[in-house]
């Protein structure tokens, strides 16, 4: 019995200990939340989760993934990228973790992310022939270019954009521009998305460039149309992916790892909160009915996160510790 | 105390039906009206596209030449056609040609378009104070409210692609033009216009003979004004589709390719002082030849 409570004590001075150096270690943190809302929700649940059950001083700073992950590498801020489109950036994420600048969390997406040509749903209900991109473009007709409608249009995504350049490239490699498409420009997300709205509220054809998990699809259904052929990673990686290749093949666009990346100063002095990272993952579905939720009722980053807090503990308290799950439940109530 | 500390606001509730309330009837109306809208823009469309081919498939010596040409009748000035023809040249030299002339057609459809409903707006204003209190606050939402605001409606009426761009870049550019010539006229000297009435002009002879030609400088500057906003709206206009030379420094600040966004960004320079000089130039020719005449 006194050996019990000797090691009792022991453990939980331990615990304060440990407790103690985790708030003082955790100390300044910076959080990059994307310009897209699922990752924007994260960084505040995770700015919320680090403030109020780790005791750090977490900020959050807006940023993009090429930017974003470059700056982690070459200057070590910001700390954390929650969701990260690592695949989308290979050759930053390599050096970065070949020069032990930073390191991958995990992923956070349990089923990853999807991104393809998406067309939407009453376009294939009226034309159940087409399954593929092969089939969408035997119909130029179909989708309208804005400037020259006697052409089709593929919608690209926004400048600078990994996926902006496989679908330059797959652009090419279907032959889209023999088919008679051209390929739009629409500048930025947010062109992006208003032109999907504008196509949707008219019922009129609309092809592009998207990918989920994303509020938008889950306000106006789309339809991944399927490529064709299966994924070939070693044709993707030699070609798809760099737009500077001139020969492009037809591939598939494999479904994407999205981690969690930590610099490699942070994830060294960050302890219990490295362990909070690793375990905090998602699935596509939750995040889907998060973002619709948010929407609906135009709430920021922030109120979608503690919203979730407050309204899914099921699945958040399995990522944190007993105490710290407490720590955050007080923070959101 | 609660009520001092925190703001009495209206209740989230209320407001995110105010929002979606809004939001709803914008849809709706995009809905019921987007189609016929974008028929009565398609004709300002046609005429964006035919003078973006008309720049890209010129050969570029016969450009060279015409806007050399241009340069040259409205300055007569030798080292402002030197310049303007260096500044292309180099601008061809550094691949950037094709994106030059697209954003030089834009910017030019855009002035004029601002130049036809500013001036007439403007002259309306000098001659009603009343009508002045009623469009300078239009003028400040339009000069101050952020460009995104309004773009992403326009977009969902329009789509994206040039029209939406030109919107964005003609709010923006269109009120010096508006105050300036509202400016140039009121500023004409009230015994002046005294000795024109007192010869029996009429308003109409009045305003083309006395008041516009004596206001001109005040409104070849507002043109000058027009120029230079409608130019730094280029980025802008390039995140909703508008090609040109937005779009590679989009692409450079995404990726950070430092250089390429410095050679756009420098070529938008060179245009806006060409532009500047020749426009300005041309200004003070008018000037001169009127001073002649009167002197």
């Amino acid at each position: 019995m006194k050996k019990l409570i000797a090691v009792s004590t022991l453990a939980l001075a331990l615990a304060a200990f440990a407790g103690a150096a985790s708030a003082a270690d955790c100390g300044k943190v910076t959080i990059a939340s994307m310009n897209w809302q699922s990752a924007e929700v994260l960084a505040n649940i995770d700015k919320i989760i680090l403030n109020a059950g780790y005791g750090c001083d977490a900020e959050i700073i807006q940023g993009d993934t090429v930017p974003t992950l470059t700056s982690m590498v070459e200057k070590g801020q910001p700390d954390i990228a929650p969701e990260g489109w690592v695949e989308m950036v290979a050759d930053v994420m390599k050096r970065g973790v070949e020069e032990k600048k930073i390191v991958t969390a995990g992923h956070v997406l349990t089923d990853g992310g999807v991104q393809g040509w998406w067309v939407p749903k009453y376009l294939i209900d009226a034309n159940p022939g087409i399954k593929t991109i092969d089939d969408a473009l035997k119909h130029p007709e179909l989708f309208p270019a804005p400037e020259d409608p006697k052409k089709g249009a593929v919608t690209n995504g926004p400048a600078g954009w990994g996926g902006t350049k496989v679908t330059s490239q797959l652009f090419k490699a279907y032959e889209a521009e023999k088919a008679g498409f051209v390929l739009v420009d629409p500048g930025s997300a947010a062109g992006l998305d208003g032109s999907i709205a504008k196509a949707y509220e008219r019922k009129q054809g609309w092809m592009g460039y998207y990918w989920e998990p994303t509020a938008l699809l889950g306000k106006y259904e789309m339809v991944k149309l399927d490529f064709g052929v299966p994924n070939d990673p070693v044709e993707w990686k030699r070609c798809n992916a760099d737009d500077k290749c001139p020969d492009p093949k037809k591939n598939a666009w494999a479904k994407e790892n999205v981690d969690t990346v930590v610099t490699q100063a942070f994830a060294e002095r960050a302890g219990p909160v490295m362990d909070y990272l690793k375990t905090r993952s998602w699935g596509n579905a939750t995040v889907n009915k998060l973002l619709a939720w948010m929407t609906d009722n135009q709430a920021t980053g922030e109120d979608g996160a503690k919203y979730f807090l407050k309204n899914s503990p099921d699945i958040w308290t399995k990522w944190v510790p007993a105490d710290v799950a407490e720590k955050v439940k007080k923070a959101v109530e | 105390m609660e009520w001092l500390s925190k703001f009495p606001n209206l209740s989230d509730d209320t407001l995110r039906v105010v929002k979606q309330t809004i939001d709803e009837s914008f849809r709706a109306f995009t809905r019921a009206y987007g189609e016929g809208i974008e028929a009565f823009f398609n004709p300002l469309k046609q005429f964006l596209i035919a003078s973006e081919q008309v720049m890209i498939s010129t050969p570029w010596p016969l450009v060279l030449l015409a806007v050399g040409l241009i340069a040259w009748f409205a300055s007569r000035n030798w080292k402002i056609v030197a310049g303007t023809i260096a500044t292309l040249l180099i601008i061809g030299l550094f691949d950037m040609w094709d994106d030059t002339m697209r954003t030089i057609s834009m910017i030019f459809v855009c002035t004029l378009l601002s130049i036809l409903i500013g001036v007439p707006i403007g002259i309306a204003m000098s001659r009603s104070n009343r009508l002045q209190s009623i469009i300078n606050p239009v003028l400040d939402v339009m000069q101050t409210m952020p460009s995104f605001v309004y773009l992403i409606p326009v977009v969902m009426l329009l789509g994206i692609g040039k029209v939406p761009g030109l919107i964005a870049v003609v709010i923006y550019a269109l009120p010096p033009m508006i105050r300036l010539t509202n400016l140039g006229i009121r500023l004409v000297d009230h015994e002046v216009i005294e000795a024109a009435d007192a010869f029996g002009s009429s308003p109409w002879q009045r305003l083309k003979n006395v008041q516009i030609p004596l206001a001109l400088p005040t409104i070849m500057a507002g043109i000058n004004q027009t120029i230079m906003m409608a130019l730094s709206m280029v980025v802008i206009a390039s995140m909703i589709g508008v090609a040109g030379l937005g779009q590679p420094v989009l692409r450079a600040i995404n990726n950070q390719y430092f250089a390429l966004g410095v050679f756009n960004g420098l070529a938008i320079v060179g245009i806006a002082i060409i532009f500047d000089r020749v426009s300005q130039a041309f200004g003070r020719r008018l000037q001169k030849h009127r001073e002649v005449v009167h002197g």
